[in-house]
């Protein structure tokens, strides 16, 4: 969906048009669903978080800038928040600071002209999977469980030390393949 | 600042973008960035990637039910959830028409109720009219004159067969919220209840018979007072009237 549409569907959804919200639902529930069901594990519970992140583009869709970013991650964080509050719910993760507040997101969104090939969000799929599996392993306790070092350094049975190293190193690789895939074309990535 | 002191706040970039760092040092670090401008943009490009995370995950589609529980939750969804009031001309009408008929109905019926009420004070008094005329033919029957003030009328009296009938013109007017009361006067001064008597006021002569618990011939005389509606187990008010029999 183009930029443009989002930007007018977001509007009309702030003045309560409730196609306008559906078609943005339509659109981008695969992702919302598939980041709330990573974090969470199971499927009912995801529904809900995936739910409750709707909703609050529903109530909060006016706070949305377009200038600040484009929607998709704005909603992403707030999916990525409620579903980890579920967690903490749940008894097994501590709450993020300002969880409920979808304003908050703008804070982490990185600027619109870095997000806008989507070949390259793929392209950090596939870097994440091409690291090591204990690289691996910190950035999806760390991301997708929301825990601090000490607690994966608890979790895992590793040095602390150990751990901020490993993450460390795991973002640096993830930073450079971004940049890397910035430089070049889809096309070039999938021929490397 | 040197090197060796910027050297600890920079490596905890990564785990800061991620939200990984724990409270205390996400806190320092916070504190230094505000006067770090090359940490802010080491920050800004770790931003990036850890956010970039958010779109390596390929589409999951929930059930298709979690749309239709949504729209439930939509406004809209909640309005058709509720009764809805088209205050339509037709509805309105029919309405008014409905309140009308039901006021006509208690008019019709209060109507009826009064007739009624009129109807038994016409029969009481045509019986009492009667029993004073059978009285009247009666050779024992005593006549007790009544006067006053304005207030006229006799006492009908038939101690024999403990009949006794009022007839009286000119009592003065009461309000709704009071009666004429009938007492039996004994011979120690008690009085005793014989009836209460709320008269129309178009009708120039009452005739009110006198209800006695006791046999006549044990009282001496007969009064009315003026007492709260319902009457009063003595007599409190106005004393229209008192004779001696």
């Amino acid at each position: 969906m183009p930029e443009i549409d989002d930007n007018q569907l977001v509007q009309r959804v702030a003045q309560g048009d409730e196609r306008a919200f559906l078609a943005l639902y339509d659109c981008y529930i695969g992702r919302v669903h598939a980041l709330t069901l990573r974090i969470l594990g199971e499927p009912m519970l995801a529904e809900e978080a995936t739910q409750d992140t709707f909703l609050k583009l529903w109530s909060r869709a006016r706070e949305y800038q377009p200038e600040r970013g484009l929607l998709l991650p704005w909603l992403l964080i707030i999916a990525r928040r409620t579903a980890l509050d579920r967690l903490r719910l749940e008894g097994r993760r501590p709450i993020l600071s300002n969880a409920e507040d979808p304003a908050d997101a703008w804070q982490t969104i990185p600027d619109a002209d870095s997000l806008s090939e989507e070949h390259r969000w793929r392209s950090m799929y596939f870097a994440v999977q091409a690291l090591s599996p204990e690289h691996r392993q910190v950035i999806e306790l760390a991301y997708y469980q929301g825990l601090s070092q000490s607690e994966i350094a608890k979790e895992l049975g590793w040095p602390l030390g150990t751990v901020k190293t490993r993450l460390r190193s795991a973002m640096e690789l993830l930073r450079q393949e971004w940049a890397q895939g910035k430089r070049s074309s889809p096309v070039d990535k999938r021929n490397r | 600042m040197t090197y060796y002191e910027h050297l600890p706040f920079r490596e905890n970039i990564p785990a800061y973008a991620l939200g990984a760092l724990d409270a205390e040092e996400a806190a320092a670090l916070e504190a230094h960035l505000q006067t770090c401008a090359s940490c802010r943009d080491e920050l800004a490009a770790y931003r990036t990637t850890s956010e970039n995370l958010l779109m390596t995950l390929p589409p999951q589609l929930p059930s298709a039910a979690l749309r239709k529980r949504l729209q439930r939750r939509l406004p809209s969804a909640q309005k058709a959830a509720r009764p809805r009031w088209n205050l339509s001309f037709s509805r309105v009408a029919v309405g008014i028409a409905i309140v009308l008929l039901l006021a006509l109905n208690v008019f019709s019926i209060s109507e009826v109720r009064a007739l009624q009420r009129q109807q038994t004070q016409l029969i009481n008094q045509m019986q009492n009219g009667q029993m004073a005329l059978a009285m009247l033919s009666y050779s024992k029957t005593q006549t007790f004159p009544i006067s006053s003030n304005n207030v006229k009328g006799s006492l009908l009296l038939d101690k024999e067969y403990n009949n006794a009938v009022l007839i009286l013109r000119g009592l003065p007017p009461i309000t709704n919220n009071q009666t004429y009361q009938i007492w039996l006067i004994s011979s120690n001064g008690d009085r005793t209840s014989a009836g209460l008597l709320r008269p129309q006021t178009d009708q120039p002569f009452i005739s009110e018979a006198i209800n006695s618990p006791q046999a006549l011939s044990n009282f001496i005389g007969v009064g009315m007072t003026v007492e709260p509606a319902g009457g009063s187990d003595h007599p409190t008010g106005l004393q229209i009237f008192r004779i001696n029999f």
